[in-house]
């Protein structure tokens, strides 16, 4: 096929078009609006690419993104150690800060159990967690994965794994989103609702 | 833009942009489609819990040029029983694992879907051992690679077969012997299993030969895809 676009503009939307998320259509979109920027916006982005590829690396502990060895929250000696919050990604982190009602500190996987994209347990920081539990100050896990296929397998796996070792083990309740009409809740969600109910005091 | 409906089982989600996703899904009538799921990643979406792997559902869709677009979803089966049992839950993914290996796009394969529904519904309500693994076998022969299990692949004897190798297309002799080693009571129930014997080979007793059985159809289904199954290598470790 003829190049329809100059050499330039087709790598950039090769490189767009590989971001999660983001389609051909929309890495199109993205670069048309990116070609007319002004030239100082543009090498903004650009640098804030570099320098925080530069700059931000893995916490050695948890796997949260960090600019030093630990993250803040590692480093910070006021969050309770003996509670770790497992999530599969490092953005959800800040979805369970944002609650403001977690003080305990957290362990990211990098990803969720899924046969069929080829992400087994090897591929996931879970021999790293084991590790953070052999130590004595932690005492409960608290599996924070996502409501869907993956998550609840990621969960029940690692909830398998550590059970043995005399942890308290707990996985967040899956349910109704707040706001939401029980006539519209789907009959797997509304299950699990029913499921996780609790006594009323 | 044309309408269609159809019932499918869900095999499995792709994310795109911020909210949607593409979930790929085998219909009874058009076959494997990718069709687009609006905002099903809000917690507040419409869809809910009903387009994860695995739901079989009945779809109303938007045919698009490149992708459909999914309007309405009603559940048929809940994966419920699946969701809760990791024991279930990873023998359900690798029925999918290998679906989606198998089925080509946009091409009904009626027989398949069928079959994925059944399987799904045996794990659901008597989740017994030899349910994956039977399916791989009649998975393999409605590909059309059936093993032979009555002779011996090499020199046509029908007694002392003591081997079993997918290479060779079926069981062998204690004289041409290859490939794995198979006990009497192993192939008694693989013959079962694919002699139309199907749901009294899942009844019976579990033995050391289930776990052989297993482990054959394993061996077999990573022969013909030409790779190993993650989802199987997840519950046989569990
Ligand atoms: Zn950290
Ligand atoms: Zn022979």
């Amino acid at each position: 096929m003829a190049a329809v676009y100059a050499q330039a503009v087709q790598t950039l939307i090769d490189e767009l078009g590989r971001l999660p998320g983001i389609g051909p259509k929309s890495a199109q979109r993205i670069t048309f609006h990116l070609l007319k920027l002004p030239t100082e916006d543009a090498e903004r982005l650009a640098n804030a690419i570099i320098t925080a590829k530069a700059r931000v690396r893995f916490c050695e502990q948890c796997f949260n993104v960090s600019e030093d060895e630990l993250c803040s929250i590692c480093a910070d000696p006021r969050r309770d150690q003996t509670v770790l919050c497992v999530v599969e990604e490092a953005r959800d982190i800040i979805a369970v800060e944002r609650t403001g009602e977690f003080r305990g500190r957290y362990h990211v996987l990098m990803g969720a159990i899924s046969p069929i994209d080829g992400v087994g347990p090897e591929q996931l920081k879970i021999r790293e967690l084991l590790r953070r539990l052999g130590s004595d100050t932690v005492q409960e896990i608290i599996l924070c994965t996502n409501p869907n296929v993956e998550g609840e397998a990621t969960a029940m796996y690692l909830a398998r794994l550590i059970k043995p070792l005399g942890l308290t083990v707990s996985r967040i309740a899956s349910g109704l989103p707040v706001g939401g009409d029980l006539e519209y809740a789907d009959e797997l969600t509304l299950g699990r609702a029913l499921e996780g109910r609790r006594i009323v005091d | 833009m044309s309408l269609y409906r159809d019932s499918g089982v869900v095999l499995r989600t792709y994310k795109l942009g911020e909210s949607d996703r593409i979930v790929v899904i085998l219909t009874l009538g058009h076959g494997k489609i990718r069709a687009v799921a609006k905002g099903v990643r809000k917690t507040k979406s419409r869809f809910g819990g009903r387009l994860e792997p695995l739901s079989n559902v009945s779809l109303l869709v938007y045919e698009g040029r490149e992708l459909d677009t999914i309007s309405q979803v009603e559940t048929i089966d809940s994966l419920g029983p699946l969701y809760g049992d990791l024991d279930r839950l990873t023998q359900g993914l690798s029925l999918l694992e290998v679906v989606d290996r198998i089925t080509p796009d946009r091409e009904p394969v009626p027989h398949l879907h069928r079959m994925l529904v059944g399987a799904l519904r045996s794990l659901e309500s008597r989740p017994l051992p030899l349910v994956v693994p039977a399916f791989f076998w009649k998975l393999l022969a409605a590909e059309g690679v059936r093993p032979e299990l009555d002779v011996c692949v090499r020199c046509g004897e029908a007694d002392n077969l003591i081997a079993f190798d997918m290479n060779e297309g079926g069981v062998l002799c204690r004289t041409c012997r290859t490939g794995t080693p198979i006990s009497a009571e192993a192939l008694r129930l693989t013959r079962m299993i694919l002699g139309g014997g199907m749901n009294a080979a899942l009844d019976e007793p579990v033995t050391p030969a289930t776990a052989e059985v297993r482990h054959l159809a394993t061996e077999a289904m990573e022969h013909h895809l030409e790779r190993r199954l993650r989802s199987v290598a997840l519950y046989e470790r569990l």
